[in-house]
């Protein structure tokens, strides 16, 4: 009876338990941050795939191995429709409100040939890096040709150059840069007018020091036949609210995948740590070929290695990591370019010719808003956003130092420490860690000082006593006459 | 009271090494128990270095952390070092007794008790800004070691300045060949052991 019964509550709670923990929304990926050591760990899912966008879902005729894209402020997306030569603008309820197939160029039918890149200017001019037709296209927003600026002229470049441009940004002084497919020199840059006025940004010349040591012992008819050493090419850039332009580049060797480039073409990226943006920490590594820059400072990478997208706050701290390679929703074949508007993520997938877009969960929403505070430097509202993200994600670092920062502003040293020596911010506990000594120091100092004074003290008299004691014994030897 | 001496004798050895290591050789005041407790005691030291030096400078991954490696890191290497002095300096004229050559090291090794004790407590008060104090320490220590060891390897096996340096250099390329004659005789024993199993297995799966 008893064994029946127990067999049957057993069953019961083998039910119950193995209803209960219902997966909330099945993921087609997992999400994960880096820790300070250098480990992944499992984090809650930032971004969850809210649907996918294909031409016929649109409507329209399918999309051809579309290239690029770009989500203008008003909420547009222009999407760069290679194969068919085409700029199809969506409006946010992923209506097509337009498409441009061609356009009049001075009295004659002109259209595109292979375009790699899209732009669009605060203006709302459209800009198109025609590359198989060697031009980058400006066009109104309702698709009317203004003029196309051709290939560079200038001495610097050699007579048997070969201009494809491949990417295109225009800053908010109207300067125009391109990235062009076999340049090594940095970013292409045009004035507002259209006239090159030089390259910008070129990255080091990186090498084997292998491949260097055969270079130096081999003749020259040998030298001429390897492989030179050229600097790495950009592959895709963006530029922020601030006129700086980000790039990236898909090399594998490099440390330095993302850039941020001032005017200059100075790199002014704040790396946090040891790594910069660099994606997985694998020997597989990542390799950036699209990035976007959203509000804050924060930016979001592509990855073609894993077809993952990362996401960076200014520091360069990583935020989440969303999306991979597969046949689900939410993953992809083989993704092109990436962008973002508020609280979603898109990513055009060339192959299938299909938009996933993303929507923030609980937790990526948290992680915004709390980032976005803190990165404008509210650390006392971020650090309760922050508290409901460890809530969420006890192992989130980020906000540990969210909290500590705001901590030590509001003069809780001890607790800063505390939360600062969990987030792995040295710098700032040691800020800490002043403060409260001093404070410490200021508490207690009477204490300690009276401890030490009176220690003295009684040291003293005893080694005065021992010699008193020690003189009375010697002079009881001397009367003893020993 | 007789280990209170012995204790009070190492503090000696380090502040007077020359007086010190000499008569710990010729007046037989060096104790081999005391040389093992100081190895013992730099051993807890560095556990406790690993665990309890301030976070400021403390760049340990905490999950990293075991103290039996400790073994490998201060254990080893210092009976790697006696038995290579020894096998070296009885080739090169060394009057040190391998007994003499283990107190000696052992008794070089205090002043890594010494300061780093004071240095885990200061660790925990300093900021980043003063860290370069406690590396300070930290090469004080590691330069008053190799001091001592420098004095004791001299004055045991009554050797000039020249040659003791070079003794101790030799010293750390034969601990090397140590090390692969070690790694080599494991490797041949695995090879023997897995060849055996092999042929057992196969006879086995015959029979």
């Amino acid at each position: 009876m008893i064994i029946k019964r127990s067999i049957l509550i057993l069953a019961a709670a083998l039910i119950i338990a193995s209803l209960s923990p219902k997966p909330a929304h099945a993921s087609p990926y997992e999400g994960y941050t880096y820790s300070y050591w250098g480990e992944a760990v499992q984090s809650p899912i930032a971004y969850l795939p809210s649907r996918t966008i294909t031409g016929q879902e649109i409507g329209i005729e399918p999309l051809a191995t579309p290239n690029d894209m770009f989500a203008a402020p008003d909420g547009n997306l222009y999407v760069l429709d290679s194969g068919n030569g085409r700029i199809v603008v969506l409006n946010s309820e992923w209506k097509a409100i337009r498409q441009i197939q061609g356009f009049d160029n001075n009295g004659k039918q002109d259209s595109f040939n292979k375009p790699e890149g899209i732009f669009v200017s605060g203006a709302g001019h459209i800009y198109v890096a025609d590359t198989e037709n060697k031009r980058v296209v400006v066009l109104d927003s309702s698709g009317a040709f203004i003029r196309e600026i051709g290939a560079p002229k200038s001495e610097v470049l050699s007579d048997n150059f070969e201009y494809f441009p491949r990417k295109v940004i225009v800053d908010k002084a109207g300067r125009i840069y391109v990235v062009a497919r076999g340049v090594f020199d940095g970013i292409i840059e045009f004035d507002s007018v259209g006239d090159f006025t030089g390259f910008i940004g070129t990255n080091p010349v990186q090498f084997d020091p292998v491949d260097l040591f055969w270079k130096t012992v081999s003749t020259k008819e040998q030298r001429e036949k390897m492989i030179r050493f050229v600097p790495i090419e950009f592959n895709n850039v963006d530029v922020d609210a601030d006129g700086f332009i980000f790039t990236t580049t898909a090399d594998k060797q490099t440390l330095v995948p993302v850039k941020r480039l001032n005017p200059s073409g100075i790199d002014v990226l704040r790396i946090n740590g040891e790594w910069g943006p660099i994606g997985d920490y694998s020997r597989d590594r990542s390799a950036f070929i699209d990035i976007d820059v959203s509000g804050n400072g924060v930016y979001r990478t592509l990855d073609s290695t894993r077809g993952r997208v990362f996401t960076y706050n200014e520091d360069g701290n990583l935020l989440y990591v969303i999306g991979q390679y597969g046949n689900q929703l939410g993953t992809f074949k083989n993704p092109v370019a990436i962008e973002s508007f508020g609280n979603r993520i898109f990513v055009l997938d060339r192959d299938l010719g299909m938009i996933t877009e993303f929507s923030a969960t609980k937790f990526g929403s948290l992680v915004n808003e709390a980032n976005g505070l803190y990165s404008i430097g509210k650390h006392n509202d971020a650090a309760k956003l922050w508290q409901q993200v460890l809530k969420l994600d006890a192992n989130y670092e980020m906000a540990y130092v969210g909290i500590g920062k705001s901590m030590l502003r509001q003069g809780e040293y001890k607790q800063a420490m505390t939360y600062l020596k969990l987030g792995n911010d040295r710098e700032y506990y040691s800020k800490a860690l002043t403060k409260f000594r001093r404070e410490y120091m200021r508490e207690y100092f009477g204490t300690y000082m009276t401890i030490v004074i009176a220690l003295i003290l009684i040291v003293m008299a005893v080694r005065r006593g021992m010699r008193v004691r020690k003189e009375g014994m010697k002079q009881d030897a001397v009367s003893q006459g020993r | 009271m007789q280990f209170l001496k012995d204790a009070k004798y190492t503090l000696h050895v380090a502040f007077h090494p020359f007086d010190g290591f000499w008569d710990l050789k010729y007046e037989n005041k060096g104790k081999l128990r005391i040389a093992l407790a100081i190895l013992f005691g730099v051993t807890v030291m560095m556990i406790l270095k690993r665990q309890y030096a301030g976070y400021v400078v403390n760049y340990n991954y905490p999950l990293d952390l075991n103290s039996i490696d400790e073994l490998k890191y201060i254990v080893l290497p210092f009976l790697l070092w006696c038995v290579a002095n020894w096998s070296l300096t009885t080739l090169m004229d060394g009057e040190g007794k391998f007994k003499e050559i283990v107190i000696a090291t052992g008794y070089a090794m205090l002043p890594l008790i010494l300061i780093y004790l004071p240095n885990i407590l200061l660790s925990n008060v300093i900021t980043l800004r003063e860290a370069s104090f406690y590396f300070l320490l930290e090469s004080v220590a590691t330069l008053w070691f190799v001091w001592l060891l420098f004095i004791g390897t001299m004055t045991v096996h009554q050797y000039t300045v020249m040659k003791t340096i070079m003794t101790m250099l030799l010293t750390v390329v034969v601990m090397g060949i140590i090390i692969f004659l070690g790694l080599l005789f494991f490797s041949l024993i695995q090879q023997i052991v897995s060849f055996v199993y092999t042929i057992y297995q196969e006879l086995s799966l015959r029979a």
